[in-house]
């Protein structure tokens, strides 16, 4: 058996280790475009943040390849694929037959457009390869310019003001991660950020950069000049499909997948930020991008290559964020809308400065955000991704402190 | 955002200021509750003893690990050594209460307590006799002076037998000397207590609750029957005045004090200066209309009785009140003050001021009162919470207060009967009046708060039975309306036309904790009319809500005296079902009542009902209102 | 080989276990002089309160896949397949929470701890005793548990202990033994306390 991956980010990587679990002999090729050692990517911002050293990114070393029989093919990209032949071709004119092949190749940051984009040390944050170059520019950086409130633009704010630079942040919504969490969680985020120095600005985009090699400076939509030495842009990710027939392998948001994570093309599957599946939450397909998905995907995925149909359930929006001694944990379709469908319960308990807000429909909990006294919060994602109805009180779900045993009858 | 107020209490001004706390941040003894779950087992079943150094020990409930303690005691002695402490710790509480009241008596005798005096001349007069002290010719303070000195007596070891047990019925007498159970002196049975439950001492289950039992008597017929007695005789016996209770007692345009406690020692001497002239004309002059005193727990309860003096809540609502921010001092004594209030005054401009040398509590500004500096301090206490009067902030006072009618003691209720109690005795033997209920006792966040009380009195006044209460329970009756004449329209027709007659609600206020003893009077009253004992009257006591070691000896002492007592949390037994048998079922045989548990106030009205019933056929009485 | 095994129904709500297991991963193993350490150890079991107030010592299960280990940003999480305890290595943990995200039992804490680097906290949770158990000791917890909700044994003898009761329980003419008739009527009367509340 010829199984092929494509991207060794983690969920390629923990397809690669539950294809070579189950299939001894069949053989494995994986294919990166970044020439280094898996790593964990949502670790870069701390490398960033100036919490771990860039030798604390990789989580498996220069002998996973060995260790599991598998034929590295790095600092690659696809260019085009044949479905019928089943065959890849890649950048470098080299071609790969498959079996089974798992698309994993994750997603590229949405390019900006803006007179000056190109100017040196206006960066994007998906690799390690751009944080390290960040941090190059760092000494020289009185003040940082982030755009976006998202999960990317948030973590890279932080992680500057960290270090002590002055940072502005540009969004669109009234508060950070807008997304993720709620106007009350939000406002809390948005207090504590304000405390530490952070300047936000809302509902302005940049016009224009300024400067001569380097970024200097950026006009803002709403007339004003900022000036800056180093930008991060953060506004979103699309996956990474140039290479993908979409007459051939149905494409939506992400690849379209099935609950074994195989795509239109039997043979074919997906899995990670670029795969497109049934959102338990939202009950719709929906892409989530995170870590825990992509090693959900690629486990599941893999035991599907190597023959074992195994189901996957269906993925789930989950974030876990730890800054400045406020901490937040969102799982599930915090945010939806105002429908007698859905019910809300919430509870801002100020002398513990703890913020529960659940969503429900009909009796299974959908969505839930906890700010501080986190540590429980797995119950409460567990009971979203696995659809079970609530009997019984729901403000227990409330408490600061969740037992699992008063859940129980 | 969802509220779950109603959960913790009944009361409108608990649910409102439960609301207002959470916004002020205030934690509250709901909040410490349930940090606290769940609560031991071990301990809840009154399994672990820690009386020596060679424990701490515990017995497993399901016989796999260790049945006894390291000396060797088993469940059966390890839950009773418990259960007699507990009395022990709540007789020694009350028998305090009724030696500092006697204390001031003596002092009141060699003119050493300004401010104090003999209030009821004839009341003196009629207890100094049962104490066998002559009074014909003798000047008041002399007979006050020999009395003093007979009650103290009573607390020690020169005597065989307690002088108020006369009071109780020949046949409960007769009961108790037959049992060993004849109370011989305050201090010594509390003492003995305390020596049998030491290790090596007294190792029979059922001879340590015997003498719980009879420590238990040493409180109801002598401490806390002294208590009441010199109160009376000090600050005169109550008889029905009008009053208020709840938060809305608090004025936002007044000097409010708040008493807190149990000693009328104390509050007393507060209420006096509150009154004086000179002291509301300076309250004027710093922008308030006067002074306004309340009182909360059993202090407030006995103002109440005596003065109509308003209450502002009780156990449970203590913290509660200081979150309206309205109150400029909070006075304490002793018992049932919890350690919090500091802590929770702090959060507003409220004073708290500790008065006893026997009870500190953390936050609080401790000012001693004796007999011979009360007066004295007392007015510069009041004057300095006018001068905190303009250091308010907000005020939060959401409710007006309910009217209620208080001062029943038995004196007054034989007055209301037209001097006997005749009128009352026609009307159970015609069954109009089916029987009679005391509801005693506390607050406990257990139980939802007000629940138990005011359900219990509701559905036993609906079957025509009088009601009477005291402590924490009369307040919580008295929030709900039940004092008031008009509260007839929620009895039953025999007791509606009785008490309509009568001019008096269903419900009677008897006072305080200590005034429990009033209860017992009352039946012992009634048993000899009818020639009986207490255990032959239609009557039952319940303590639907309680929480304090003071409730375990009260409880005690009215089941050996004859009394059917229904308790709603239950008491640290169940580890020996020995022990549990004994107290609901065995002691019928031994004092002609026992205790019962049950938490739900719908079916423990059930039990006395049908208690009732039982004691009434027995009597010969009918079921059917004649 | 020999895994801890939790009986709900016999947990008083004590607490030993918990003092133990802080005990057992402190500094000096001794309960007087852990409760002065710096950092203050923790317990890695948290007994938590039921519907009825009745007490629940909750722990890892040690789950095989662990979604801890799963989930695990830096790989700190990993498995000793000898006893198939799942532990965290402090030194590499990031303290992301990430873990307890994703543990739907809710026994994962973060907090500094004499296994980990000085000032830094860290995920931490139930190591199985390990140490313990290489001395030939039982785990902290099931040591101390006095009423046999905790015990240390294999889970085969376990489990036919509890297929006999069930067994048992439908012979007919078995007369059911209560577990603990004082404990059964303390809990009625705690159950009983609860719904007058909820029914008022």
């Amino acid at each position: 058996m010829n199984h092929v991956i494509i991207g060794n980010g983690i969920a390629g990587v923990s397809a690669a280790e539950s294809i070579r679990q189950l299939d001894g002999s069949g053989s494995i090729v994986m294919i990166s475009d970044e020439p280094v050692d898996p790593y964990c990517r949502p670790m870069i911002s701390l490398v960033l943040e100036g919490v771990i050293p860039p030798s604390k990114l990789p989580i498996r070393d220069s002998g996973f390849y060995e260790e599991f029989n598998i034929t590295p093919v790095l600092g690659s990209r696809v260019a085009r694929m044949d479905v019928d032949a089943k065959t890849l071709f890649l950048s470098d004119a080299k071609t790969l037959p498959f079996d089974t092949l798992l698309i994993a190749s994750g997603a590229d940051p949405r390019p900006i457009k803006a007179p000056a984009a190109h100017l040196a040390n206006i960066f994007f944050m998906r690799n390690q390869h751009q944080v390290l170059k960040m941090l190059e520019v760092l000494p020289q950086t009185r003040h940082a310019l982030v755009l976006g409130g998202g999960l990317v633009g948030f973590k890279a704010a932080c992680g500057l003001l960290h270090r002590g630079i002055d940072v502005t942040l540009l969004i669109r919504s009234g508060y950070p991660l807008s997304l993720q969490v709620d106007e009350i969680a939000g406002a809390m985020i948005l207090a504590e950020l304000t405390r530490r120095g952070l300047n936000v600005r809302v509902g302005v985009e940049v016009t224009a950069f300024k400067g001569i090699d380097s970024v200097t400076g950026a006009i803002l939509s709403d007339g004003s000049e900022v000036s800056c030495e180093l930008v991060i842009v953060g506004k979103g990710v699309l996956p990474s499909i140039s290479f993908v027939p979409r007459d051939r392998i149905q494409v939506d948001l992400g690849i379209v997948v099935d609950d074994h994570l195989e795509t239109s093309c039997s043979g074919i599957f997906a899995a990670g930020d670029v795969a497109e599946s049934m959102d338990i939450a939202r009950k719709t397909r929906w892409v989530n991008a995170i870590w825990p998905e992509a090693v959900a995907q690629g486990r599941i995925a893999g035991m599907n290559m190597a023959g074992r149909a195994v189901v996957y359930k269906g993925s789930l929006s989950r974030n876990v964020i730890r800054i400045f001694g406020l901490d937040i944990l969102a799982a599930g379709w915090v945010n939806a809308p105002d429908d007698p469908r859905f019910a809300v319960l919430s509870e801002h308990n100020r002398r513990l400065n703890t913020y529960r807000r659940l969503v429900f429909e009909g009796d299974r909990l959908i969505g839930a955000i906890l700010v501080n006294r986190i540590e429980t919060g797995g119950i409460l994602t567990a009971m979203i991704q696995n659809e079970i109805p609530v009997r019984g009180s729901r403000r227990k779900l409330l408490e600061p402190h969740l037992s699992l045993k008063s859940l129980m009858f | 955002m969802s509220s779950t107020f109603h959960l913790q209490t009944i009361t409108e001004d608990g649910q409102l200021l439960l609301k207002k706390a959470q916004a002020d941040q205030i934690e509250t003894v709901w909040d410490r509750h349930q940090a606290q779950l769940p609560q031991c087992g071990y301990c809840d079943l009154g399994l672990s003893c820690r009386n020596c150094v060679m424990g701490p020990c515990r017995v497993d409930p399901f016989g796999e690990g260790p049945q006894q303690g390291v000396c060797g005691a088993d469940a059966d002695i390890i839950v009773a050594r418990n259960l007699c402490r507990m009395i022990a710790a709540g007789a020694a509480s009350h028998s305090d209460h009724g030696r500092d009241l006697v204390e001031v008596l003596a002092q009141v005798a060699k003119g050493q307590a300004p401010g104090y005096a003999i209030r009821d001349p004839e009341k003196l007069k009629s207890v100094a006799a049962e104490y066998g002290v002559e009074t014909l010719g003798k000047d008041i303070l002399v007979i006050a002076g020999e009395l003093a000195y007979a009650m103290q007596e009573d607390y020690g070891t020169r005597i065989t037998e307690l002088a108020l047990l006369k009071r109780a019925p020949a046949k409960r007498r007769e009961i108790w000397k037959k049992v060993g159970i004849t109370p011989r002196g305050i201090d010594r049975e509390t003492s003995e207590m305390m020596h049998r439950t030491h290790m090596g001492v007294d190792n029979g289950w059922q001879s340590l609750l015997l003498q719980g039992l009879r420590n238990a008597l040493s409180d109801g017929w002598g401490g806390s029957m002294i208590a009441t007695d010199v109160s009376d005789i000090l600050f005169g016996t109550p008889s029905p005045k009008p009053t208020s209770v709840n938060v809305g007692v608090l004025k936002k345009d007044q000097v409010n004090i708040v008493v807190h406690g149990h000693n009328p020692v104390v509050s007393e001497m507060i209420l006096m200066a509150a009154r004086s002239s000179e002291l509301i004309q300076l309250a004027q002059s710093k922008g308030a209309a006067g002074i306004n005193l309340a009182g909360v727990c059993c202090t407030g309860n006995e103002l109440l009785m005596r003065h109509g003096i308003p209450m502002a809540g009780n156990h449970l609502m203590t913290e509660l009140v200081l979150s309206t921010g309205a109150v400029e001092m909070m006075l304490v004594d002793y018992q049932c003050i919890m350690p919090s209030l500091g802590q929770v005054a702090s959060c507003y401009h409220t004073r708290m001021i500790s008065t006893s040398d026997k009870a500190r509590f953390p936050g609080m500004e401790h000012r001693e009162f004796h007999p011979e500096n009360a007066e004295e301090l007392a007015k510069t206490l009041v004057r300095e919470a006018i001068e905190n009067f303009d250091k308010r902030r907000k005020v939060y006072l959401p409710v007006e207060p309910v009217q209620s009618i208080g001062g029943f003691s038995v004196e007054a209720i034989v007055g209301a009967l037209g001097g006997s109690a005749a009128p009352l005795i026609d009307a159970i033997k015609a069954g109009k009046i089916r029987g009679a209920a005391g509801i005693v006792g506390c607050n406990n966040p257990k139980i939802l708060h007000d629940y138990g009380h005011v359900t219990l009195a509701r559905r036993l006044i609906e079957n025509d039975i009088l009601v009477v209460d005291t402590g924490c329970a009369a307040i919580a009756t008295a929030k709900a309306g039940f004092k008031m004449p008009d509260a007839i329209q929620f009895a039953g027709p025999g007791l509606k036309e009785i008490c309509g007659a009568l001019g008096i609600p269903p419900v009677l206020h008897l006072g305080s904790c200590v005034d429990n003893v009033r209860i017992l009077m009352l039946a012992s009253a009634l048993a000899n009319a009818l020639n009986a004992d207490i255990s032959d009257l239609p009557i039952a006591g319940a303590a639907p809500e309680w929480y304090s070691e003071k409730a375990v000896s009260i409880g005690a002492y009215f089941v050996a005296s004859g009394v059917y007592t229904v308790l709603g949390p239950m008491p640290p037994i169940a580890g020996s079902l020995n022990v549990v048998k004994l107290l609901t079922e065995g002691l019928r045989d031994v004092v002609g009542a026992v205790f019962a548990v049950e938490p739900d106030p719908e079916k423990s009205a059930i039990l006395i009902r049908r208690h009732i019933e039982e004691r009434r056929k027995a009597l010969g009485l009918g079921f059917h209102t004649l | 080989m020999n895994q801890v095994i939790v009986h709900p129904e016999r947990c008083v709500g004590c607490m030993q276990c918990m003092a133990a297991c802080a005990t057992a991963h402190s500094r000096t193993r001794q309960l007087f002089s852990a409760i002065r350490e710096t950092p203050l150890p923790k317990s890695r079991i948290h007994v938590g309160v039921g519907l009825y107030d009745e007490g629940f010592p909750n722990r890892c299960r040690h789950c095989n896949p662990a979604p801890c280990m799963l989930a695990c940003l830096p790989g700190a999480i990993y498995r000793d397949w000898r006893t198939e305890t799942v532990l965290i290595d402090p030194d590499h943990c990031i303290n992301c929470a990430s873990c307890a995200m994703a543990c739907p039992f809710g026994v994962i804490r973060y907090h500094e701890d004499t296994s980990a680097p000085p000032k830094k906290a860290v995920a931490i949770k139930c190591d199985n005793c390990l140490e313990r158990q290489q001395q030939g000791q039982a785990p902290a917890c099931v040591e101390v548990c006095k009423s046999g909700a905790l015990t240390f044994e294999d889970p085969s003898k376990a489990l036919k202990r509890k297929t006999d009761q069930v067994s048992q329980s439908i012979s007919a003419g078995f007369d059911i033994p209560q577990g603990s008739p004082g404990l059964t009527l303390l809990n009625t009367i705690k159950r009983a306390q609860i719904a007058v509340g909820k029914a008022a």
